[in-house]
């Protein structure tokens, strides 16, 4: 699979409905969704492309962030005061009221950051699927990025042109990304 | 063949231009290829008027902010014009005003994001810039009333070495880590939806440009797992950062209210600090959006009189929401007949500066309520341009009412004073209204100010259909 | 050693005994290197007295008369100014059961000053010399302050960690009366009384349970310590 040249066809953005029928072709053709790949300027949900869910853990690790907040909060605001007693006014040294505020703000903020880190993470780190760019697509086109053996190109080639695709070939891996 | 008597005459509907849908940015959508060509020519364009206005506030911060502020903490907060009894002067009126401003972005970027208000579109990108860059001004602030801000990071929770935490007692605790926590996340809420745009200018861009929006764009292609991802996160964001825009204010407004002081130790406080921080932030992105869109090439495509229109609308709203929380701040501490408080009731209303106190209700209340109802004005953009400005003078003087004219009359009558501000405080607020302007034209030449893609999804979902012989708008989900 | 009795230091102003004349203030100052900020700062209202004669007219002029109210930091009990600092600068003694000002902890928020209902706590708006050879009068128990930092009035805490030693080092009790803050030694008319309240039998005991006292501002709940003697109409000045 890893000798199979990528090709993308690029599709005006008007013409969803002529990408999502190229998408079910390609798979009729023998192409499986994993060597598909389909990148556009705006986002199309996977319902409109007929193609398998995605997932990320971006929720997962966000939650995780709120824990660590959460964790964080508490020491800071029951743990502190026992380190290191000082009495302010008649207050307790741990009273749960302030302590609320603390921790919302702390929870609030590791679920934050986190959640950003998730999103950084998941994107420097490899993705599976044929790669590939073309400018146009931040042009609003939709580009079907997709390898195929050598044996079935031609008659791809030829449905895809028929749906009105405009063809790259060989499109090369650019480094988008220092 | 009495029935068919005449032929109808067709009806024609007038030639309204208002009840045109085309009118609508959504359904006069356009190439995304042309929107694209028209963000970054918006971007790319400077005017030798743009130079003169960046070095002239890039002057003004220098000078009205870094140098007054660098000689005052050299010689000392006296500087100021605050005295005993009035410890807080202009610095935490200006403080609480630009955190009052920074709630605009999110309100009208998450809050209308997650109602799936349409008219927002064009516009969430300006509004929380000014979110990012109020806070940015804002934050100022609490190190600039420091009487030593040179330990300023005493305040930051950190095992140093005599293991002596900060007081989680306090609320300018309270503070400083709910600002840390809004700047962070309003930032990235900034900055997540940039990505994709961020690659469309690293498409059409070579040099020093290229290569800064390569590296922001963190190698984004539009992949459905780049376009999944973004979205869980914003709408993570979207409703993460409401209930966190909430407590800033709330916060603030505790500073003043769980103190002891006559006239602040109000329970109402919280919410009738948040309506006015989004009453001042949403007048501030009219304002803003009046600026752009005379200023910048293209921006009368994209930001339109429909906005102005609906912003008008949410500010008359605000606006009477606000009268209401100040009249139940004002009606329970005048009924409750504490003789402290009601002193200062009255002080507002009849003292030396009771011409703030009348501003505020002139600028909050009359002139919006007799303004905003009525469309033509509402579609008018230099209108609102005014009358939101008006908006934020009256919420600075509610501020200026709070802080040092409620102080200078507390409970015991030989320590009345009264605060007048000095050159150096004027001049450090002058200097972050500089500084917010000065980095906001910086951003708006550095970053594509309108969301092409959201623009470009919603001109998608919105069409016109032919429901008999009307053209209907109709909204398609398509998310 | 006996164990020793935590005190409960507290001062009792009699108002019909003050004649407002001011000399607590120049004592205070002068023990507690209390500087001068010169007479424009002060007609501004930024004295740095930690104690001051509050003088107010009564009755219609010209029939009037003048009440005098020396007023310092009331080192309450359930202190407004303390839980809102940020860095504990204003904190609980246990000790000595008064509210104590950490000057080097400092940064200046003047929150605190702003939550005192009595205002008795002063800033330090810049740096202030003391002229020469004023400068030779610098009490070396109390720490100069610098600008940006908050200071008030501590009931002269040095002289009481001062008699508490001493005593200490004699293997005895505290006696009644032996430490006096500078305003309570310097007032001629004896209107200010100086003692440990966890006493009954001291002095400052037996004036504060009076028929004619009362706290200021005793709505509030802050437990003053420092307890006021109605003026019955025998003024002085």
């Amino acid at each position: 699979m890893g000798a199979n040249v990528v090709h993308l066809a690029l599709f005006k953005e008007t013409e969803i409905d002529h990408a999502a029928e190229a998408i079910a072709r390609l798979r009729e053709l023998g192409v499986s969704d994993h060597d598909i790949s389909v990148i556009s300027g705006i986002p199309y949900s996977e319902r409109i492309l007929g193609r398998p869910m995605t997932w990320t853990t971006i929720g997962r690790i966000g939650l995780a962030g709120a824990v660590v907040g959460f964790l964080v909060a508490i020491f800071l605001s029951f743990g502190t005061p026992l380190l290191y007693p000082i009495r302010v006014a008649a207050m307790p040294f741990q009273p749960i009221p302030t302590s609320i505020v603390v921790i919302f703000e702390l929870t609030m903020l590791g679920l934050l950051i986190s959640t950003f880190i998730g999103v950084f993470v998941e994107t420097i780190s490899p993705s599976f699927g044929p790669r590939g760019y073309h400018p146009k697509i931040s042009d609003g086109h939709i580009g079907i990025l997709f390898s195929s053996p050598a044996q079935v190109e031609e008659s791809i080639h030829a449905t895809l042109q028929a749906l009105g695709a405009e063809i790259v070939h060989n499109v090369e891996e650019e480094r988008l990304w220092p | 063949m009495a029935v068919e008597a005449k032929p109808l005459e067709t009806a024609v509907p007038l030639p309204h231009a208002e009840e045109d849908p085309r009118e609508h940015l959504m359904f006069d959508p356009r190439p995304r290829e042309v929107m694209n060509r028209m963000v970054m020519e918006a971007m790319t364009t400077t005017s030798r008027r743009y130079w003169a206005w960046v070095i002239g506030l890039a002057l003004v911060v220098l000078v009205c902010l870094l140098g007054a502020w660098g000689n005052m903490i050299l010689t000392g907060m006296g500087l100021a014009g605050i005295r005993r009894p009035v410890f807080w002067g202009l610095f935490i009126v200006t403080f609480v005003f630009w955190i009052g401003i920074s709630h605009a972005g999110t309100f009208v970027s998450a809050i209308l994001r997650v109602f799936k208000a349409e008219f927002r579109r064009p516009f969430t990108r300006a509004a929380e810039l000014m979110t990012t860059f109020a806070l940015a001004a804002g934050a100022l602030y609490p190190l600039i009333h420091l009487g030593r801000v040179w330990v300023f990071y005493w305040l930051i929770p950190y095992p140093n070495a005599r293991w002596l935490w900060p007081n989680f007692r306090s609320p300018l605790v309270w503070d400083f880590l709910a600002i840390t926590t809004y700047l962070l996340s309003s930032t990235i809420y900034l900055y997540l939806p940039l990505v994709p745009d961020l690659a469309m200018a690293r498409d059409r861009t070579t040099g020093w440009r290229h290569a800064l929006y390569r590296l922001l764009a963190l190698g984004w292609r539009g992949t459905e797992a780049e376009w999944h991802r973004l979205r869980r996160a914003i709408t993570i964001f979207a409703f993460a950062i409401i209930p966190v825009m909430f407590s800033v204010h709330t916060i603030v407004s505790w500073d003043f209210a769980v103190g002891v002081v006559a006239g602040w130790h109000s329970t109402i406080f919280g919410p009738y600090f948040i309506i006015g921080a989004i009453l001042s932030g949403v007048a501030a992105v009219v304002s803003i959006l009046f600026v752009l869109r005379s200023t910048m090439l293209h921006m009368d495509y994209f930001i339109r009189k429909e906005h102005f229109d609906a912003l008008g609308k949410l500010l008359l709203v605000f606006s009477m929401a606000w009268a209401y929380f100040f009249f139940n701040d004002y009606l329970l501490t005048w009924y409750g007949g504490e003789e402290a408080a009601r002193r200062i009731l009255t002080l507002h209303a009849t003292g030396p500066a009771a011409w703030v106190w009348y501003l505020m209700l002139i600028c909050n209340v009359v002139i919006p309520w007799l303004t905003l109802w009525n469309r033509t004005i509402r579609r008018t953009p230099w209108a609102m341009f005014i009358i939101t400005l008006l908006i934020n003078v009256g919420m600075y003087a509610e501020r200026y009412t709070i802080i040092p004219l409620t102080l200078g009359h507390q409970r015991m009558p030989f320590d009345w004073g009264v605060y007048t501000p000095r050159p150096t405080e004027i001049s450090i607020v002058i200097g972050t209204f500089a500084l917010f302007l000065l980095l906001y034209l910086l951003a708006s030449r550095l970053i594509p100010l309108v969301p092409v893609w959201e623009v470009q999804e919603g001109q998608m979902a919105h069409t016109l259909r032919k429901v008999g012989k009307a053209e209907v708008p109709s909204v398609t989900e398509l998310e | 050693m006996a164990e020793e009795r935590p005190a409960k230091w507290g001062l009792v102003v009699d108002l019909d005994r003050c004649t407002g004349c001011n000399a607590c203030i120049v004592a205070c100052a002068l023990e507690n290197n209390v500087p001068f900020v010169g007479e424009d700062e002060v007609a501004y209202g930024r004295a740095l007295y930690w104690i001051r004669t509050q003088r107010y007219w009564e009755g219609e002029y010209p029939e009037v008369t003048p009440t005098f109210q020396p007023v310092m930091c009331q080192q309450c009990g359930n202190a407004p100014c303390e839980p809102v600092c940020p860095v504990y600068a204003s904190v609980h003694s246990e000790e000595e059961q008064i509210n104590l000002a950490v000057y080097n902890r400092c940064v200046g928020t003047r929150y605190c000053a702003n939550n005192c209902p009595y205002f008795a706590r002063v800033f330090n708006w810049f740096d202030y010399e003391l002229p020469e050879p004023m400068r030779s009068y610098l009490n070396p128990d109390v720490t100069v302050r610098r600008r940006g930092v908050m200071e008030k009035c501590t009931f002269c805490v040095q002289r009481i960690v001062r008699g508490r030693q001493k005593a200490r080092a004699e293997g005895r009790e505290l006696r009644d009366g032996e430490v006096q803050p500078a305003c309570v030694q310097a007032c001629p008319a004896e209107a200010l009384v100086f003692g440990d309240l966890s006493d009954p039998e001291s002095r400052v005991s037996q004036l504060a349970r009076s028929q004619r006292r009362y706290h200021l501002l005793e709505a509030l709940g802050t437990l003053p310590r420092v307890t006021y003697l109605k003026g019955v109409g025998n003024h002085g000045g």
